[in-house]
């Protein structure tokens, strides 16, 4: 009897070396790389920079040394970066990076697939991980992802008046919009400018041109045919354009929203002045926070609406993070860029609202916003995660931001009225069609 | 030996006095053919290649005129270039007179004017950035100062689209820039206040000409050299407001404040064509030529009038 129970627990205490070596070998190495200077680019801003502060700890723990060379906008490091590979001076090693920048950079990064162990790659959301690879190459590690959806005022929905009168309008209950015509009609419904809109958008740059692409796919459109074909002049481009005009003509968005930037919206929304804001997770933190916003304890949540065609855009894309060719320690970059994305960074994005990259890290930070009174934000991540499943970035090729370039002032013409919106596809598709043919796509 | 002998004569030149001067200019000269010529050189090359930033081969890769030729047919460029001389011919007349009458008030003063000196200067001491961001907010059409400041005073009772309506975009720009630059007028015009004589106003005085006649027979004429002179500075270091622009209304909504500078910015940087911008800036050094020929000859003949040319 004694040896049966000495042989079992033999068995079990091998059971429990073999488990914990398993759990070992997942463990990655961030290695050790004493006197060596990693030398960085990094977004700079408030928003991104409080993860920099876990930095030291890499340093502590693989004896380098991180040098920041440059820490800047998005917009200011895409064009240095550009600047830095026009004239060959390639002398860092870690870049920050987006889904919607990174085909542009040709071969300047390297295919992390190739340095970093698959069952470390596991541990980050499937679908992420597969928008951040470009031609089959893992060439960044989603830092944090982006996917819109639907900020509302409860106040304003759950107002008797508004659901009285909404209801005897539109025979239907006042509720977060399911598709997005209800969710034009809700927003001329609920504006009553100039102290309330139904919404803003951002007019120009890239944030025009994606929430058309994502208005588009959900009617059933898209960008391009397998081709490479512009074909966004469809009928499904042109009711996705003339959304834009309809809630812009009929003043149920400030006017000047051409000219807004999200930062413009996170601000008329958190000043109280819109009803409903499509938008991203980012938001989350500001909007429930009372010290700076007026709609803390009025925030509701819902996932983003459906289009004609019954799917949902889903524009999404991820801040990341790559590793240079050009790099003389790339063991060490890649420690690096995988410190910067593993779990416990992770948490720290995700705790200031922002949507983490690596799966386990969702359940973690629900618990801790439960646990720490922040009940909005235990509320928003299951709508956001649940949306990543409909996420889809724009077309990953070098040419995208080009043709951005050349769509949002042709949206912007149709919207302030200059041209009607099948004559602005047709001129940014014929302009798009230019530009694949350059580029010998087409 | 022809050849041999042309070596010896310049040996020996170089080796005589009168070669000092050119040895002595020659580090500069050298310093300047490599920051100047060469990078303009390379730039003029690329304005005939398909040269893509992110693509560095396609340097080399010759399509003669074709980027001067699509320029050529480019409505949307020479909307932006038409509205780039409007902008820079408004800018600076404005600029040039709010800076004269701001210099002539100044130069009243004579109790603290070292800090009103200083404080004027605080506009172009702020990055274009800045001022676009400042203005941004200014103009914003439901949160901006502007319009909240017309509501309260119940002038107006739906807000105005200032950055949106082509005219006040345009407008609110050039604002911007005017807050921004005048001070650089101000300041140049005052320095020509502070060296004028006193003597021929003084006797202008005694003729009995009145305030407004010594202005206009002697103050102003005296000044135009500085005139020009801030005038041709402006005129070249005008595209800083780039910057401001790029802020306020990135050329936006449907190209309506669509300047030069943004164009091409956008052209080289995020589209990364830079032939093609290249082409574009040699286009558009034609504005540069025109404006600075115009004003180095007004500059010489306003020298010539005042008996300071000789």
């Amino acid at each position: 009897m004694v040896s049966k129970i000495l042989a079992k627990t033999l068995l079990a205490s091998c059971a429990v070396v073999v488990l914990s070596g398993t759990a070992l070998a997942q463990e990655f190495d961030y290695g050790s790389f004493p006197d060596y200077t990693l030398k960085v680019k990094l977004i700079g801003g408030t928003q991104y920079e409080k993860l920099y502060t876990r930095i030291p700890e890499w340093e502590a723990m693989t004896g380098a040394k991180v040098e920041i060379v440059s820490s800047k906008n998005h917009f200011d490091l895409d064009r240095e970066i550009k600047q830095d590979i026009a004239t060959g001076q390639i002398s860092w090693c870690v870049g920050s990076n987006h889904t919607s920048f990174a085909p542009q950079y040709g071969d300047l990064y390297i295919d992390l697939k190739e340095m970093i162990p698959a069952e470390e790659l596991a541990k980050y959301v499937p679908g992420t991980l597969a928008a951040s690879e470009v031609d089959g190459r893992l060439v960044q590690l989603p830092r944090v992802t982006d996917v819109s959806n639907i900020y509302y005022r409860k106040d304003i929905y759950e107002d008797p008046d508004n659901m009285k009168a909404y209801k005897e309008k539109f025979g239907t209950d006042l509720a977060p919009a399911k598709t997005f015509d209800e969710l034009k009609q809700q927003i001329i419904f609920l504006a009553d400018p100039p102290n309330l809109y139904g919404t803003a958008f951002a007019g120009k740059d890239e944030g025009m041109s994606g929430r058309f692409m994502e208005i588009l796919r959900a009617n059933g459109g898209d960008l391009f045919d397998e081709n490479w074909k512009p074909i966004f002049n469809s009928p499904e481009g042109v009711a996705a354009l003339e959304w834009f005009k309809e809630i812009y003509d009929a003043g149920a968005v400030p006017a000047g929203t051409v000219n807004y930037t999200w930062d413009d919206i996170g601000q008329a929304m958190a000043a109280g002045q819109l009803a409903i804001d499509l938008d991203w997770p980012g938001f989350a933190g500001f909007y429930s926070d009372p010290s700076a916003s007026k709609i803390s304890d009025v925030l509701g949540f819902a996932v983003s609406p459906v289009g004609s065609a019954g799917v949902r855009g889903g524009w999404s894309g991820s801040h990341s993070f790559s590793v240079t060719q050009a790099c003389d320690n790339k063991e060490a970059a890649v420690s690096f860029a995988v410190f910067l994305t593993n779990d416990e960074s992770e948490m720290m994005e995700a705790e200031a609202g922002n949507l983490p990259t690596r799966s386990k890290t969702f359940d973690e930070v629900i618990k801790y916003f439960n646990e720490n009174n922040k009940p909005a934000l235990a509320e928003m991540f299951p709508i956001w995660q649940a949306s990543l499943a409909d996420a889809r970035t724009p077309p990953l090729i070098p040419q995208w931001i080009e043709v951005s370039n050349i769509l949002w002032p042709q949206l912007q013409a149709a919207i302030v009225g200059e041209k009607t919106p099948q004559e602005a596809l047709d001129k940014a598709a014929a302009d798009a069609t230019v530009i694949m043919e350059d580029a010998g796509l087409l | 030996m022809p050849h041999d002998k042309g070596r010896n004569r310049i040996g020996a030149f170089m080796r005589s006095p009168a070669a000092t001067p050119y040895l002595l200019l020659l580090p500069a000269a050298l310093v300047i053919l490599s920051v100047v010529l060469l990078p303009l050189l390379v730039s003029f090359w690329t304005s005939f290649t398909s040269y893509n930033l992110t693509r560095p081969a396609t340097l080399f890769n010759f399509i003669g005129l074709r980027n001067y030729q699509r320029l050529m047919g480019n409505t949307d460029f020479w909307w932006a270039f038409g509205r780039t001389i409007i902008f820079i011919t408004i800018a600076l007349n404005l600029e040039m007179l709010l800076g004269l009458g701001l210099a002539l008030l100044v130069n009243k003063i004579t109790w603290g004017q070292r800090t009103l000196r200083t404080i004027m200067m605080f506009p172009m001491m702020f990055s274009p950035i800045l001022v676009g961001f400042q203005f941004k907010y200014v103009f914003n059409d439901s949160i901006g100062l502007v319009n909240n400041a017309l509501f309260d005073l119940g002038l107006i009772k739906q807000p105005i689209a200032w950055l949106v309506d082509g005219n006040l975009a345009n407008f609110s720009i050039i604002f911007a820039e005017i807050w921004m630059s005048t001070s650089i007028f101000a300041i140049l015009l005052l320095a020509g206040l502070m060296a004028l004589p006193k003597e021929p106003i003084e006797a202008a005085r005694v003729d009995g000409c009145n305030p407004l006649q010594v202005f206009r027979h002697i103050t102003l004429p005296f000044l135009m050299p500085f005139v020009y002179i801030a005038m041709t500075i402006r005129s070249l270091d005008v595209a800083r407001a780039y910057d401001m622009v790029r802020i306020m209304t990135n050329g936006g909504p449907a190209g309506r404040t669509e300047l030069i500078w943004t164009l091409m910015t956008r052209t080289g940087y995020q589209n990364s064509q830079m032939g093609m911008a290249n082409a574009m800036g040699y286009v558009s050094i034609i504005l540069s030529i025109v404006f600075t020929f115009y004003f180095y000859k007004k500059l010489v003949s306003a020298r010539t009038f005042m008996g300071g040319a000789q």
